[in-house]
């Protein structure tokens, strides 16, 4: 079976003036198999959010080839939601309206069995009786729920998450690490997570990319073999601590051989 | 019976359609102001009030004015056809630009600028303001004039003390002796008698005219235009207009009366002390020698010379009879 | 009780200057001419008919309200093109900032040779003077929008048209405000001004017709009346954004 998200030598790089040229990401090579949950951690700068852009196809890459379901990626596609690390709702619009929005957006009107989905997707999320509120009146981390119903309406198989929880509290962050991991094993999705937290890649994922800064490129790929379902006792498990071990490593000794 | 009943019918409809064909065929002229509407304004009010410019089959519509320049631009750009304006603003229109304007009859055969000053001051000619404080407005014309006046009665424009202000602070700061000499026109006077009557002190007036500034002011002027393609229309108008002046002064409270029906906020009494107060520049010895309208070759020369000399152009340049048509007005 | 104080406060307050007017100009013996005393300038304004009060206040709010709403249907379509094109951002922006640091008063009159002697010169006076902060608050608050949701809309493949419409616009809305804000008491200013140069009606042309006749009483009445509508038009401004936009107004306003 084909591997969901595929990519092949990736390399990119931004025109910064008409003299200079800035490598973003280089080789870059890995693939998502279905249903999987893949994180991306690395420093600041490693290119993730060119990574972003070239996996929703909102950009193409230099050289090289990102592919989805087999085929070479060139604009976007709806099988692919994002969530983005803020939640960026529409203030004028209510939760549920909010939830609707792509539909909105891409047809001009939403049909009553999407308003429908998008309450059943509400509730997946726990918000259902917020659906007449207006985000100003939810928390970040409701906010944030609702950003997730939202990349979730056009009913993606592979879902994009750009650091969705950095903005929260410590606190708010972990219930909704247990909360995403809940709402993927009812609705299973393909999965990218770009986090900068070790601790957040290691409890979700299956599967850990370490990024390296400047010019981005995956340097370790890390199998998390950790048992499903995950909860609470996942962090005392004696593995997580071993897991977590390797990836600081791999992005210190990385920092460490750069600063030598 | 259907027959006898349609003849008077007929005839009806008939009158109906010849009163309505003279009242399509009055004509319809645009007459521009060259400031807001008051008692100065009132030949043009009492003339239509009267019924004078009716009899001649005219319909007059008045355009209110910002400014001489304005109404000659507005004269000249067809917006009006025929206004009122200072010909020395047209005189200098002209000489620059050629504009398609022409003067046709004087309104004021006597520039209204003046000096006001306490009466205590002690002040009774232009020789008198020597080394005396003067405010003027910034925009009023008489300012072109004032060292032409100085120069004619003996003084240099640094024997006096020029403060412009704005024509609102005139009045208080002669009352409270900031300044010792307001130039105004002789038509707003009154309004500075009246400031002072409340401050309980009295004003005199210096006429411009009276220190050797003679020569024409407001007067009719009409676009070439109209003269050309209405000549007959243009006549007519003048005739009624000139029957409107004398009728205006010679009933001032009915001139006042008729200018505040159509435009309520000039006031009555202060409309009648307006038209009262430039009876002088209307009525002296140059209109009894001339007529009423008349302009003469020599006095427009003279007009031209003050005119050329204060904004010191070249006299010879520009012949002022350019700016005159003496065919639509004759004296009756 | 105390909420109602509370709002009441700047009227009151402004209610309570009135008396003080009257007794400083009393004692100080202040002449008509320079300030006139509130009694003074109300015997003004009973001196004039209420029905010339009504004809110079309508044409005045005609003008300012049409010239304003002129401006609106100017400036936003004008925002709309400067934010989707920097090219035009770049070419336009000066070309603004020069229209709005040129004195009106002085073109004026040119606007009158062009424009005729009717409203039309007027409507445009009143729109020159207000669209520019129309435009360049409408253009920030559009391009302060978040750029994920841009993204979002990209992903989405939405059109440029319901980008700027679902999107872009929506998030100018409390940015428009402030503009408006501003804009209505410009337009009022705008159509005074366009009084002064031409018209025949009006409170600017009540206001130098009194003056030019030394009626300062009834000019300063002139003058309450439009810093009235002023506010009546700026607080309608504020009641259409708190009842059809009541999202786009800080927390602290939305009660």
């Amino acid at each position: 079976m084909k591997p969901f998200v595929c990519f092949n030598k990736v390399s990119h790089q931004y025109q910064s003036n008409t003299t200079h040229k800035v490598q973003a990401l280089t080789d870059i090579n890995f693939h998502i198999n279905k249903h999987e949950f893949v994180a991306v951690v690395g420093p600041s700068g490693c290119g993730k959010s060119t990574l972003l852009k070239l996996i929703t196809g909102l950009m193409s890459p230099s050289e090289g080839s990102v592919e989805i379901f087999g085929k070479t990626m060139h604009e976007p596609r709806n099988e692919v939601g994002i969530v983005f690390q803020k939640p960026t709702l529409l203030p004028w619009l209510s939760v549920l309206d909010n939830v609707t929005f792509p539909l909105k957006h891409q047809h001009g009107k939403v049909a009553s069995e999407a308003k429908q989905y998008a309450m059943t997707l509400l509730k997946l999320v726990g918000l259902e009786q917020f659906a007449h509120q207006r985000p100003a009146q939810l928390s970040g981390g409701m906010q944030q729920r609702v950003g997730i119903a939202r990349a979730l309406i056009l009913k993606p198989e592979i879902l994009i998450m750009d650091e969705p929880f950095s903005a929260l509290d410590a606190l708010s962050r972990e219930i909704m690490g247990f909360e995403l991991l809940r709402i993927w094993e009812e609705e299973p999705k393909t999965v990218l997570f770009i986090t900068h937290s070790i601790n957040e890649a290691v409890l979700l994922a299956d599967k850990v990319l370490v990024m390296s800064p400047r010019p981005g490129t995956v340097v370790e790929e890390l199998p998390i073999d950790l048992p499903r379902p995950r909860n609470n006792t996942t962090l005392k498990h004696e593995k997580f601590a071993y897991y977590a071990d390797i990836l600081r490593d791999h992005i210190f000794q990385k920092h460490a051989a750069l600063n030598e | 019976m259907p027959k006898r009943s349609s003849l008077p019918s007929l005839l009806f409809s008939m009158a109906a359609l010849f009163t309505a064909s003279l009242s399509l065929a009055a004509d319809k002229v645009n007459f521009q102001l060259d400031w807001l509407p008051g008692g100065d304004k009132s030949p043009i009010y009492v003339g239509i009030d009267q019924g004078f410019f009716a009899e001649v089959d005219i319909e007059v519509r008045i355009n209110q004015g910002r400014g001489s320049t304005e109404a000659i631009t507005r004269i000249a750009t067809g917006t009006s056809d025929i206004g009122i304006a200072d010909i020395v603003a047209l005189l200098q229109a002209r000489a620059a630009d050629n504009v398609p304007v022409k003067a046709v009859y004087s309104l004021l055969s006597q520039a209204p600028h003046a000096f006001v000053v306490k009466k205590e001051a002690g002040i009774q000619s232009v020789a008198d303001v020597k080394g005396k404080k003067v405010a003027t407005s910034p925009f009023t014309s008489s300012n072109i004039f004032l060292p032409l006046l100085l120069e004619k009665n003996g003084l240099k424009e640094s024997d006096i003390t020029l403060v412009k202000t704005d024509p609102g602070a005139l009045g208080p700061m002669l009352i409270t002796d900031a300044t010792d000499v307001v130039i105004s026109w002789l038509t707003s006077v009154d309004r500075y008698r009246s400031q002072a009557k409340q401050a309980g002190t009295e004003l005199d007036v210096i006429p411009w005219y009276d220190a050797g500034l003679e020569f024409y002011a407001t007067s009719v002027i009409a676009s070439e235009r109209f003269l050309k393609e209405r000549p007959d229309v243009a006549k007519r108008f003048l005739s009624a207009f000139h029957k409107s002046v004398e009728f205006a002064f010679a009933n001032p409270d009915m001139a006042a009366k008729a200018v505040n029906k159509k435009v309520p906020e000039a006031d009555i009494p202060t409309a009648i002390t307006t038209i009262n107060s430039m009876r002088t520049l209307v009525y002296n010895s140059v209109s009894e020698k001339d007529g009423i309208g008349t302009i003469t070759p020599e006095r427009l020369q003279l007009t031209w010379q003050a005119t050329a000399k204060a904004q010191n152009l070249n006299v010879t340049d520009f012949d002022p009879e350019s700016v005159v048509d003496r065919r639509f007005y004759m004296e009756q | 009780m105390n909420k109602a104080l509370h709002r009441y406060l700047p009227i009151l307050a402004l209610l309570a200057l009135i008396p003080l007017w009257e007794l400083i100009c009393y004692l100080a013996n202040v002449p008509n001419y320079i300030l006139p005393r509130p009694s003074v300038i109300y015997d003004a304004f009973i001196n004039v008919d209420k029905m010339r009060w009504l004809e110079h206040l309508w044409a005045t709010v005609r003008v300012a309200v049409l010239g304003f709403l002129l401006s609106i249907f100017i400036s936003l379509p004008l925002a709309v093109l400067m934010v989707q094109s920097s090219f035009l951002n770049r070419t336009l922006f000066p070309l603004l900032v020069i229209i709005q640091s040129t004195p009106v008063v002085a073109i004026a009159p040119l606007l009158i040779v062009i424009l005729g002697a009717g409203e039309a010169p007027r409507l445009a006076i009143t729109c020159l003077i207000t669209f520019f902060p129309i435009v360049v608050s409408t253009t920030t608050g559009m391009l302060s929008t978040p750029s994920e949701l841009i993204d979002l809309s990209r992903s989405l493949k939405g059109s440029v048209f319901r980008q700027i419409w679902q999107i872009r616009f929506p998030f100018a809305i409390p940015h428009i405000f402030s503009g408006l804000k501003v804009g209505i008491t410009l337009a009022i200013i705008g159509a005074v001004i366009s009084e002064f140069v031409a018209a025949e009606k009006g409170l600017g042309y009540f206001v130098q017709f009194s003056t030019s006749y030394f009626k300062i009483p009834q000019a300063f009445a002139a003058l309450l009346f439009l810093s009235i509508i002023s506010l009546l038009l700026f607080q309608t401004i504020r009641w259409i954004q708190a009842i059809f936009f009541a999202w786009s107004l800080p927390a602290e306003e939305q009660k």
